[in-house]
């Protein structure tokens, strides 16, 4: 792939989307070099007039004036600004179903299973300068499946072939009004924030009883031994205990996020991170203390009651006091401005620029285990590479082109409007969906018994 | 104190605040008291959107109004002066669709205000359930926000919308001066279940309903003055549309319901009408400007109404019908977050609008839709004193908004968002209850 | 008198030969419904013997439920019945990969209890493995009817139901008393599709995926831990009689397939993606996006059951000014409607043999489809070889059946003209051996009974009554070509549905319809008793345990 030209690697790409013949799947590495940018570094400070080299999905050279090796794409990206690739620590696009909302734990479910490579969600965030996304499960339940850490390659069609090879097992959990609001309907625990640390701890203890009996039954060395039930949902547990899982916990009230810390120390849980948290802030220095991550939105608030106590001033507070933070969208329209949404952690508690930026790149890469390879512009890390006019945590930045693993996925200048991969034959012209803001919350999408009365009257 | 006294104590009082105020942190009721009298704001870049920009000016506010504007305005002894050196005054912005005031939190239906069961029901008035002290309100203008329509929704016609400037202890006090009802025209959007025949049925359906509506109303409207007439406060709030007292707010956004729409009004005969949403408006930009028919569009921050559409189609939406000669007024769309108002504008002045227009579709423009031109929207002698003053550009993230005045009133520089910040910035006690000493 | 009594005493002896199947041989029949022989010959006509293999002015012998001989110097034997084939067409018998042909969906359930709980009653998740389609077969089906009308002789069939409702059978489709007659191979696939259990576990395909891995794992352990209690029960607790998991032991042992239901790219991925971890025999089924997956399929030993269910040719506006947008977005649709009719050709051609599956199609629409296929670019070789011989290979019957070679079943199909023109008749079919035949004059033969005629057809106005007011609109019976057909219109502007499994039968009017509810297809199943201007009876959902009373009235045009 090394001396392919980048524009025949464009053009093969385009002929993925509409040849008959399908390649074979894989996952394509490209080279390019990047010229006399501003180079926003991350972990390196900002390198003016700045050269970054491509080379088969790599970065493998940071300097000036760099030689162009035979056969490279150039992009001349004077004036402009190249940042790493975004990260969407929570997202929901690219997947078929959100949450497996008919039982409270579903620790067996993964998202990797309804990977959906064929949204055009996908193209859009590109167009935003994401390069990677994490899919999350819903928070329809206390524990819900495993999230699964994609990479934006659009245009392939194997799910399979989205998926970031190497990246840890993540695992979603949810506290507060969501979980309880589906057992409230259904009549069943957990309905106060009293049951979900209950049924936190009995998951936990089962999946510990659940070890125990297989440790004995694998230490055991007769030849005639029963196994005992397998069950994946307690594996998926006991992983977790074991510390092979990340977890990423959806919540939002002060007091619960305190409560997992505390469950989590009595069960020897290290790694995780609080998805939404908007009241982190309340207790940032037992964040800190503990080691949690907290990936939060910029300025969502109101929506519901464990909400209303929100500042924008969340991620701010939370960084200064030392507690690793990203800023993440929970939605297919806010993926498309994460820069913009960074920069308000500027107008919001003054952060600074490095420290803006790192909540969209290296602080979500931390929290998905991913920063040994992308997060930062560094040689050795994945050719993840964003590129703006006009820097990007000003309103006014457009972002030009995306690469990921050195492929150009998203170029501002040539690329046709529409990015449709797939075209349903029998499908109208003109079909028009109104954006609707309240319907960006997808966290509680399938979770919901379907009720006879709605649909049978529209 | 003498009045120079005081000014000199003002100079040394704002500076020493200026560090705070740039995080937001000055506190409630503290420079509340140049309420009714006079003041100036001097020393500052003056971007008057109507009549240019002032390098180095100065304007005078007196129980309300602006009584000048200038670079050599002389400074009446009476006046409090405020010198915001560097600093840069707008015309406060304003967000011409919003639910501020009518809902608190989404998920309880006990807070919300805004939808009313029924069809038809135009005589709500959305004014007087108006809650002032929401919390959304602070939130809101400290970014400079400082007038918003909030409209109802829901069913045909929701009811009547009002223009509200965010600050007032009563609804009253708070009335901008404008109103109009609402109407969501039918729409040609199918839900899963209906083939497209259908949803075109349905909607042939709707748009016969909403014509049996308006004949009836315009019929009231004629024999309403009559001393018999029948007590019909539904056709009460339509006549009074008709004649043209209230305006009407067309709420519509796929291309085809523009053009039926259109139709629609030109039938009708009315000229008091402003479509809203139009989020596919560039598609028939021509039509539009060519009915005259001004706009309120957004979110701007919006995915594309369609999925072969390029992506930044809804970025680029206000630019092109503006270039179209439309008049466009920016809105959020929002409630608690009516402050991204500037970001919205924003985005549209990135993706073609420029910033110029931009800025007019969030202050002047906005005015206008709402026939509310002679007093607000711009910085101009005989305005009502809506401003904010700001560290830069307030469509650029990072800026700070050091002051914001609404009817001449200063208003307090804190919401419970920054007061959360101020508190748990460095929270006492923290991870220890009681410190932790060395023996 | 005395020849009367004679003749009354002949009759009393005769009368207990009289019940017994026409199936029999050498037996008096006093309904005259048995058929003077078993043997048939059709003569001189142009048979095709297997895919590519043409013989004219040839002659096919059935014997015995055989085909005893075929070719162009055959002797005849003197009991046959011989035909005249010099206009005919001569085929093997079709064979339908996979179909709900002769099944009758079950009762639905009532709502559990225990509902929402981790592990919810079996039944109710739809996890049934162990079942098997027989229990849903009823020789009385249409189903069986109208797929042999179109040639069709063998349907490998599988049951209703949710995730895992059972295994399939291959059954001929000829006329019988008994359910177990229809039956050539019993139980000789598991059958499963992403269905979720409405309001249970698994619900969607989150949980059938994991529920599936779970089965599997759990079957393995269950199968060693029967295995070692089997050799030598002593000291060992006794293992779990779980009918489920017992119904995964021959899939482990890869001795049954598995045939998963898979319409989308996105679902046989899914499929694809179970078989690679787990490791079982795979046919994807009623597959329509197969294009996306050929390169993979090429390389693996996944076998593929396409889809005739072709997408409607996508109608060009009208408009004389149409924008370039407008022209682009109809060029995109064309190719991908074009994309979708090719893929049948290419697979043949990449080496990638399949049969057909009728699951999602409607018998109306199969005769015009293979037409279609036909006419944009699939040779008839190979589409007569995915309704025949590469069928029969998948099902694993290439051996008795799929080919008009001597020895094989007696399966044939006979025609007025090449099977795939437009105007070809199907003037005969042979089951098992049995002849078939059907009115091929301009005014079709009509399976529409004259009780249907008489009150049924026509435009019904119905209401139902749910708790949130009436629902109204209409039902409108039609006879299509020969079968009764119904439409249901909604007066809110709701989708037209077409109704299904739609019989009406002494007075009695049963249909159901699907409801597609934001991704999970729900059905609603009408069943009550009409008279001639007037409808009484409920509607039922599967999903609650509720039934609502139903009500229409003719409509008076």
């Amino acid at each position: 792939m090394n001396r392919f030209d980048m524009n025949k690697l464009s053009l093969l790409i385009l002929l993925l989307l509409f040849c008959t013949q399908p390649l074979k799947a894989q996952v394509s590495t490209g080279d390019v070099l990047i010229k006399n940018a501003t180079v926003i570094t991350i972990t390196d400070g900002t390198l003016e007039n700045t050269d970054v080299l491509v080379e088969d999905g790599k970065i493998t050279r940071i300097g000036n004036s760099l030689r162009t090796p035979n056969g490279v794409m150039e992009v001349d990206a004077t004036g402009k600004y190249v940042m790493p690739g975004i990260i969407d620590a929570h997202s929901h696009i690219a997947g078929t179903s959100i949450n497996e909302g008919t039982s409270q734990v579903t620790a067996e479910v993964q998202m990797a299973d309804v990977v959906d490579p064929l949204d055009i969600s996908i193209y859009r965030a590109l167009a935003g300068g994401v390069t990677a996304i994490h899919l999350l499960h819903g928070s329809a339940n206390v524990i819900g499946g495993e999230s699964e850490t994609l990479k934006l390659r659009y245009g392939v069609t194997n799910p399979q072939d989205m998926m970031f090879e190497g990246a840890p097992r993540t695992i979603k959990f949810a506290l507060g009004e969501n979980p309880t609001r589906g057992a409230r309907a259904r009549g069943i625990q957990p309905q106060s924030r009293m049951g979900v640390e209950a049924m936190l701890r009995n998951s936990f203890r089962e999946a510990q009883i659940y070890k125990q009996k297989w440790d004995e039954y694998r230490a055991d060395n007769s030849r005639r031994k029963v196994a005992p039930t397998y069950d994946r949902r307690m594996e998926t547990l006991v992983d977790i205990l074991e510390g092979d899982v990340l977890v990423h916990c959806h919540s939002y009230r002060a007091d619960e996020i305190y409560m997992l810390l505390n469950v989590f120390k009595d069960f020897g849980i290290e790694k995780l991170t609080f998805q939404h948290a908007n009241e982190a802030y309340k207790v940032a220095p037992e964040l800190a203390e503990f080691g949690a991550g907290a990936s939060v939105f910029s300025d969502w608030w109101a929506y519901k009651l464990e909400v209303y106590y929100s500042t924008a001033y969340n991620a701010a507070i939370l960084t200064n006091n030392g507690v690793t933070t990203s800023i993440n969208s929970d939605s297919g329209e806010l993926i498309r401005h994460l820069f913009h949404e960074a920069a308000k952690s500027q107008k919001y508690g003054g952060l600074t620029d490095e420290e803006a930026l790192a909540l969209i790149t290296l602080n979500p890469a931390k929290q998905l285990g991913i920063d040994n390879r992308v997060g930062s512009i560094e040689e050795g890390k994945d050719g993840d590479i964003a590129i703006f006019e006009g820097h990007p945590l000003s309103v006014y930045a457009i972002p030009v082109m995306t690469f990921v693993d050195g492929v150009k996925y998203f170029d501002r200048e040539t690329d046709a409007d529409d990015q449709r991969l797939y075209v349903d034959p029998e499908s109208t012209i003109e079909v028009v969906q109104i954006f609707d803001a309240d319907e960006q919350h997808k966290c509680m999408q399938d979770a919901e018994a379907i009720n006879l009365y709605e649909f049978l009257n529209n | 104190m003498n009045p120079a006294m005081k000014k000199i104590l003002t100079h040394i009082l704002l500076i020493a605040f200026l560090p705070l105020v740039a995080f937001g942190q000055q506190s409630s009721g503290e420079i509340r008291q140049e309420n009714s009298g006079k003041f100036a704001i001097t020393n500052a870049k003056i971007f008057t959107v109507t009549n240019g920009t002032i390098e180095n000016g100065t304007i005078i506010v007196n129980k309300g109004m602006i009584e000048a504007v200038g670079a050599d305005v002389e400074i009446p002894s009476d006046a409090t002066v405020y010198d915001y050196q560097g600093g840069e005054v707008y015309p406060g912005m304003i967000d011409s669709g919003t639910k501020l005031g009518l809902k608190e939190i989404d998920s309880i239906d006990e807070s919300q205000d805004s939808r009313e069961f029924g069809d038809i029901t135009p005589q709500m008035e959305a004014l007087t359930a108006v809650n002032p002290n929401s919390e959304a309100i602070p939130v809101t203008r400290v970014s400079g926000v400082t007038t918003a329509l909030t409209m109802p929704e829901g069913g045909l016609l929701p009811g009547t919308a009002a223009t509200i400037n965010l600050f007032g202890y009563t609804p009253d006090q708070m009335y901008a001066g404008s109103k109009g009802i609402v109407i969501n025209f039918p729409n040609s959007r199918r839900s899963w279940r209906q083939t497209q025949e259908q949803a075109d049925k349905a909607r042939e359906q709707a748009l016969e309903d909403l014509n049996a509506v308006f004949d009836k109303a315009e019929l009231y409207a004629d024999i309403e003055d009559a001393e018999d007439t029948r007590y019909y406060p539904e056709m009460e709030a339509l006549a009074s549309a008709i004649r043209g007292d209230v305006l009407m707010y067309i709420e519509v956004n796929a291309a085809k319901d523009i053009m039926s729409a259109l139709e629609w009004v030109d039938t009708r005969g009315y000229q008091n009408v402003v479509f809203t949403g139009v989020l596919e408006g560039w598609r028939v930009a021509e039509e539009i400007f060519e009915a005259g028919i001004p706009v309120i569009t957004g979110p701007v921050l919006s995915t594309p109404t369609r999925a072969s559409d390029a992506y930044d189609a809804a970025y680029k939406n206000p630019g092109l019908m503006q270039q179209a000669g439309i008049k466009v007024a920016i809105r959020s769309g929002d409630t608690e977050n009516a402050r991204n108002l500037p970001y919205n504008a924003a985005f549209a002045a990135t993706y073609g609008m420029g910033k110029d227009e931009a800025l007019k579709a969030v202050t002047i423009n906005a005015a206008e839709v709402m026939g509310l031109g002679e007093s607000l929207g711009s910085i101009e002698v005989g305005k009502r004193a809506n401003l904010f003053v700001a560290t830069g550009d307030p469509f650029e993230t990072k800026t700070q908004i050091l002051s914001v005045y609404i009817d001449g009133l200063q208003v307090p520089m804190t919401s419970r968002q920054i007061e959360l910040y101020e508190e748990f910035l460095n929270r006492n006690p923290g991870l220890n209850k009681y410190p932790v000493t060395e023996n | 008198m005395k020849l009367l009594l004679r003749n009354v005493l002949k009759l009393a002896l005769l009368l207990p030969l009289l019940f017994i199947s026409h199936n029999l041989a050498a037996q008096s029949d006093y309904t005259g419904q048995s058929y003077p022989t078993q043997t048939f010959a059709i003569t001189n006509a142009t048979i095709v013997q297997s895919p590519g293999m043409v013989l004219d002015s040839a002659t096919v012998v059935i014997s015995n439920g055989l085909i005893s001989a075929v070719g162009t110097d055959v002797s005849i034997p003197s009991d046959a019945e011989v035909i005249d084939g010099g206009e005919l067409f001569v085929y093997p018998g079709f064979i339908d990969g996979m179909s709900n042909t002769g099944a009758v969906r079950p009762e639905q359930m009532e709502r559990p209890d225990n509902l929402f709980t981790p592990n919810p009653p079996n039944d109710y998740a739809g996890i049934t493995p162990e079942e098997s389609v027989i229990g849903q077969l009823d020789v009385t089906e249409n189903s069986i009817t109208s797929m042999r009308k179109l040639g069709f002789t063998i349907s490998h069939t599988v049951p209703y139901g949710r995730m895992l409702p059972g295994s399939g059978s291959l059954i001929l489709l000829s006329d019988e008393k008994a359910s177990y007659d229809l039956l050539l191979k019993q139980d000789v696939s598991m059958f499963t599709q992403f269905s979720g259990a409405p309001g249970a576990y698994p619900g969607n395909t989150l949980g059938i995926m994991a529920k599936w891995r779970n089965l599997f794992t759990q079957a393995g352990y269950n199968k060693e831990h029967e295995q070692l209690y089997a050799g030598n029960p002593g000291g060992i607790q006794r293992p779990q009689q779980d009918l489920a998991l017992q119904a995964f032991y021959p899939v482990i042992d890869k001795t049954k397939a598995v045939f998963y239901h898979t319409n989308s790219m996105l679902e046989a991925r899914r499929a694809m993606k179970l078989k690679d971890e787990l490791g079982f025999n795979l046919v994807l089924s009623d597959l329509e996006e197969g294009w996306f997956l050929l390169e993979d399929l090429q390389e693996s030993d996944i076998k593929v059951l396409m889809s005739l269910n072709l997408p409607d040719e996508p109608e060009l506006s009208e408009d004389e000014e149409k924008s370039d947008e407008t022209v682009q977005l109809e060029e995109r649709r064309q190719e991908a409607y074009d994309r979708f009719l090719s893929q049948y050709g290419e697979f043949k051609e990449a080496g990638v043999a399949y049969g057909f599956s009728t699951m999602g199609t409607s018998s109306n629409n199969i005769k015009g489809n293979l037409e279609k296929l036909v006419a944009s670019g699939l040779s008839e070789d190979m589409a007569l070889a995915a309704l025949t011989t590469d069928a029969a290979e998948i099902l694993g019957i290439g051996d008795i059946a799929g080919t008009l070679d001597p020895g094989k079943i007696g399966n044939a199909v006979v025609t007025t003209a090449p099977y795939f023109q437009e105007d070809s008749k199907v003037k005969y079919v042979f089951v098992d051996g049995e002849k078939y035949e059907f009115d091929t004059s301009e005014s079709a033969s009509s399976e529409v009974s004259e009780e249907a005629e008489e009150l049924l057809l026509g435009t019904w106005d119905y209401s139902i009554s749910t708790p949130q007011g009436l629902q109204t609109g209409q039902w409108i019976f039609t006879n299509d070509g020969g079968t009764l057909t119904g439409l249901i219109t909604s007066d809110a502007g709701g989708p037209d549905n077409d109704m299904n499994n739609l019989t009406f039968l002494d007075g009695n009017l049963t249909f159901d319809f699907d409801f597609d509810a934001g991704g999970q297809s729900v059905q609603v199943i009408i069943t009550g008793d009409l008279s001639d201007t007037q409808f009484n009876g409920e509607a039922s959902v599967e999903a609650f345990s509720m039934s609502i009373p139903v009500t229409a009235t003719k409509s008076p045009n």
